[in-house]
């Protein structure tokens, strides 16, 4: 019987694995006929130029440009995956923050307001604190927790309207989205936060070296020579397996998914269902607000404050980034480098072919469209497992009769069967 | 011979993970009889059937009809044989109104606009025809569980189905409803239409079938003409064993008073009035105390009241603790819950079965250590209840409880709330839908409860379980308590003239 958990456990673990690499192959797939389609289409890049298209979709992150002869070179490049890895270090804490609030049955989208929250409060910290009379290393410190605490605090007010008031916090995350990007855009516009030493840059915040403070590089700049990549994807992972361990092997984590399980059995077993819901959307505000202060703490980064009425990407891709994960805390690391080597494989599109910046992010985007799939796909998956169970030959005689509940070595047999998709019959 | 039966399935087989559900099943419908599916909870019933319905593929069988080998994929060839089914769960989608889920998916259309006229004469005259009164402009999340039923039955005639197989149709309705359905059912059957109920209640299976098809633990154990049996041997070849069908227990031995209730009322969210008024009784450990009363007469609102689910004023008293504005958590130090609506309340049903096993009681040291659950220590614990309990289930602890019986998931909850040893325990409707074997099982647990010095509070609706398994009874009608019976003392009919408020006792106890 002990054996019965981690084998249904790796099953289900198995499938979702299996069901986001395939997804991730239909949408590499269709990008490619995107890409094809494309260069036959353009006379500047013809079928050479979909060729280069094909491969760099395929290995741009391994792109180290073009040689004498004007050919496609592939091999290490410290620059491209440094800066796979800086990119990706928002994308999963967004993406965790999508996660941690699907897996308590909410559906957070408030994750660009909280991001953009996050980010306003890490930059006025780390650029109003006087690094003359308080050292850089703590003023990062309070600024990368003030971050956090802003994504708490506007991650609390969907979680408090869905408990108190029965308000979907879907609705009351789209409003605060737009709430946060209006307010934080007013409040840099009367700020002496504004770039005014460089005057092309009026419309973006100082980077925050300008007063001393970045993230520790943590000898990561050694290993990717030449990227922006920094200590914020450490600090990124290892949230990552808290989030993972606070999840399934906490209590905490246990009350909050029973209510978002079912709401009304959390509450008849004496868990305060109101508190929880609040608590989830907390936690998610504070993830959201993390990776904002992780992104811009770095140092090379500047905020375009003017961002009158948009909304930062990084926090909508959280929700492909979760999906992709099946809102898995540890999946979501290795999707978050994902998402983002999409990014870098269209800045290597666009730098290295005739295909513009406008066809590379439909290309992009339909490949995290068709990502976002995997859901359908894994259904999908175990459906042919029973269809293929169902089809195959009736089991031994002996086993048929034995009594079902306590016949351990049957259940276990048949789970790793349909895992495989019955392979091993 | 052959085309006597209408249906025949013959040597079924079907297999989930884990478990064989239907091991070589064979069952022949007649025309025109009601035909018994009896069995325990999990003995297959429910499977057989939606293999009938096309919900499943069998892996070994065929499916006759009318002597015809016919093959049936899915619920719309189902339909299209003639087959319909009322499933224990209703189908019925709560914003429409009566109509419109009559003749959803079977639409009169011209030109594709809907001829609601036409299909409201037809409605209309099948209600007229066989007594099934329904509101047919209703929404039907406004009617009660009775008439959504009749909303069913009348969507299967709708289609004019002939073979029409009902699934446990008599768990969710009070004792006038279920007479009435007996009624509709043989008047089916007279007409020539032939009938599949699924049941576990040997008094309905008594009063209204032609033959019972017996099935045990995925088995088929034989098909027996109803009129040359009887409960008694119809429940051992049910459960494999002689099973006590009489509750059997020595007289109460109440001791100090355990729950004390004064003047209780719990507002209605609907109405101005109260759907509990001024209600006050004492349950003292060592006793029984049944509220028996119709089902929708405050008895949900006032358990819900007590428990904490909802708000109510006046006092209650556990145990010598005023628990009147105490939070669920707290109520739950004294007391155990078995609530009446096992999926909304009694279990997160996308949680495995361990982790329902430890809803409340997560928080002791023995299941958590600093904040982190111990894993090992629920599976242990989730195993000997499951042992001690006989909770059966495909994958053991692992189990997703969605994916259990509906009377193995009742187990599993009364597992749960009977092992936290309170000094009360409420429990509302505990045999709702669970075979006899079960049934009996849980009776003697209750009683053993009580011998150990528990109080224990029941809700129920069945008149059987209210007269054999209480101490004393409280009848409970339009939220006031109408009398206080002793159920040696009593018979049925005063109980039920009670329960209908033909009858009333004045405060001082005597009746008027």
């Amino acid at each position: 019987m002990k054996q019965k958990g981690p084998t249904l456990l790796s099953k289900d673990g198995a499938r979702s694995v299996l069901a986001a690499l395939l997804s991730i192959l239909i949408g590499l797939a269709v990008g490619g006929v995107v890409i094809v389609i494309t260069g036959l289409a353009t006379p500047t890049l013809g079928a050479s130029g979909a060729w280069d298209g094909i491969r760099l979709e395929l290995l741009g992150i391994f792109s180290t440009g073009r040689n004498a002869a004007g050919a496609l070179t592939f091999g290490f490049n410290s620059t491209n995956l440094g800066n796979m890895l800086f990119r990706a270090t928002p994308l999963i804490l967004t993406g965790l923050s999508v996660a941690v609030a699907y897996k308590t049955g909410l559906f957070n989208i408030g994750a660009p307001g909280q991001y953009l929250m996050g980010t306003a409060a890490s930059l006025m910290l780390a650029l109003g604190i006087p690094t003359g009379t308080v050292p850089a290393g703590l003023v990062w410190l309070i600024a990368f927790l003030g971050g956090i605490l802003a994504g708490t605090l506007w991650g609390c007010i969907p979680g408090l309207v869905k408990a108190f008031l029965n308000i979907n916090e879907v609705l009351a995350c789209i409003m605060t989205n737009w709430i946060a990007a209006n307010l934080v855009t007013w409040m840099f516009d009367g700020s002496d936060f504004r770039n005014l030493v460089e005057n092309t840059k009026s419309g973006y915040i100082y980077k925050t070296t300008f007063n001393g403070v970045s993230t520790a590089k943590l000898g990561l700049d050694k290993i990717f020579p030449g990227s922006q990549v920094n200590g914020g994807i450490l600090i990124a992972i290892v949230i990552a397996i808290l989030m993972y361990i606070l999840m399934s092997k906490t209590t905490l984590g246990y009350q909050l998914k029973a209510c978002g399980a079912n709401r009304h059995a959390a509450r008849y077993a004496g868990i305060a269902d109101k508190r929880n819901i609040v608590l989830s959307m907390a936690i998610a505000g504070g993830l959201s607000g993390a990776g904002a202060a992780l992104y811009y703490l770095s140092g090379n980064t500047e905020f375009f404050w003017s961002t009158y009425q948009t909304l930062p990407a990084t926090g909508f891709n959280g929700i492909p980034v979760a999906l992709l994960a099946s809102s898995h805390p540890i999946g979501v690391i290795f999707t978050g480098c994902f998402m983002s080597m999409l990014d870098i494989v269209g800045l290597q599109l666009t730098n290295l072919t005739a295909y513009n910046e406008y066809i590379t992010d439909v290309i992009i985007a339909t490949i995290v469209y068709l990502s976002a799939f995997s859901l359908v796909i894994k259904m999908l998956i175990s459906g042919r497992g029973k269809r293929r169970s169902a089809g195959a030959p009736a089991a031994p005689a002996e086993q048929k009769k034995a009594p079902p509940p306590e016949e351990g070595p049957a259940p276990a047999g048949r789970g790793s069967q349909s895992a495989k998709g019955g392979n091993e019959a | 011979m052959e085309a006597e039966n209408i249906i025949e399935m013959l040597h079924i087989t079907k297999e989930f993970p884990g478990i064989v559900a239907n091991d070589d099943i064979t069952l022949q419908l007649r025309r025109g009889e009601i035909h018994a599916l009896l069995g325990e909870n999990g003995a297959g019933k429910s499977t057989l059937m939606s293999v009938l319905f096309g919900l499943y593929q069998p892996e070994a069988g065929v499916i006759k009809k009318n002597g015809q080998v016919v093959k049936i994929d899915d619920p719309n060839d189902a339909t299209a044989l003639g087959i319909g089914m009322v499933h224990q769960h209703f189908k019925l989608i709560d914003v429409f109104t009566v109509l419109d889920n009559i003749i959803l998916g079977a639409e009169t259309t011209k030109l594709g606009f809907l001829q609601k006229k036409e299909a409201r004469r037809k409605v209309e005259a099948l209600s007229e025809r066989y007594g099934l009164k329904v509101d047919l402009d209703a929404r039907v999340e406004d009617i009660t569980v009775g008439m959504q039923q009749r909303v069913e039955i009348l969507k299967m005639l709708y289609r004019d189905n002939e073979i029409l197989i009902f699934d446990e149709p008599t768990a969710v309705l009070t004792p006038q409803e279920i007479d009435e359905l007996m009624a509709t059912m043989k008047a089916f059957a007279k007409e020539g239409k032939s009938i599949l109920f699924i049941s576990h209640k040997l008094n309905e299976i008594m009063e209204v079938s032609d033959r019972v098809t017996v099935l045990r633990k995925g088995k088929y154990i034989g098909t027996v003409d109803t009129r040359d049996t009887d409960k008694q041997s119809l429940s051992n070849m049910m459960v494999g064993r002689p099973v006590q069908l009489e509750v059997v227990k020595d007289p109460a031995k109440p001791g100090d008073t355990v729950l004390r209730v004064e003047h209780f009322s719990v507002p209605s969210k609907t109405h101005k009035r109260d759907s509990v008024h001024d209600v006050s009784f004492d349950v003292r450990s060592g006793e029984i105390v049944c509220i028996a009363g119709i089902d929708g007469n405050g008895q949900t609102e006032f358990i819900h009241g007590l428990t904490g689910l909802e708000k109510g004023q006046g006092t209650i008293n556990l145990c010598g603790q005023d628990i009147s504005h105490a939070t669920i958590r707290q109520r739950s130090t004294h007391m155990s819950h078995i609530p009446e609506d096992r999926h909304k309340h009694g279990l997160v049903l996308d949680f495995t079965l361990e982790q329902n096993m430890v809803l409340q009681r997560f928080r002791e040291p023995r299941f958590q250590h600093m904040g982190f659950i111990r894993q090992g220590e629920v599976r242990t614990y989730a195993e000997g209840l499951i042992e001690k309990f006989d909770v059966r289930s495909g994958q053991g602890p692992v189990t997703i409880a969605r994916s259990m019986s509906g009377g193995n998931q009742q187990k599993a909850i009364i597992a749960r709330e009977l092992d936290r040893e309170k000094d009360l325990i409420v429990a509302v409707q505990p045999t709702r839908g669970l075979d006899v074997g079960a049934i009996e099982y849980i009776h003697s647990q209750l009683v053993a409860q009580r011998d150990q010095g528990k109080a224990v509070l029941l809700v129920s609706l069945e008149l059987d379980e209210v007269m054999s398994l209480s101490d004393r009874i409280l009848v409970m009608y339009e939220g006031e308590i109408v009398g206080e019976l002793d159920p040696k003392a009593t018979t049925v009919q005063e109980l039920g003239l009670y329960m209908a408020g033909a009858k009333r006792m004045t405060k001082a106890g005597e009746s008027a």
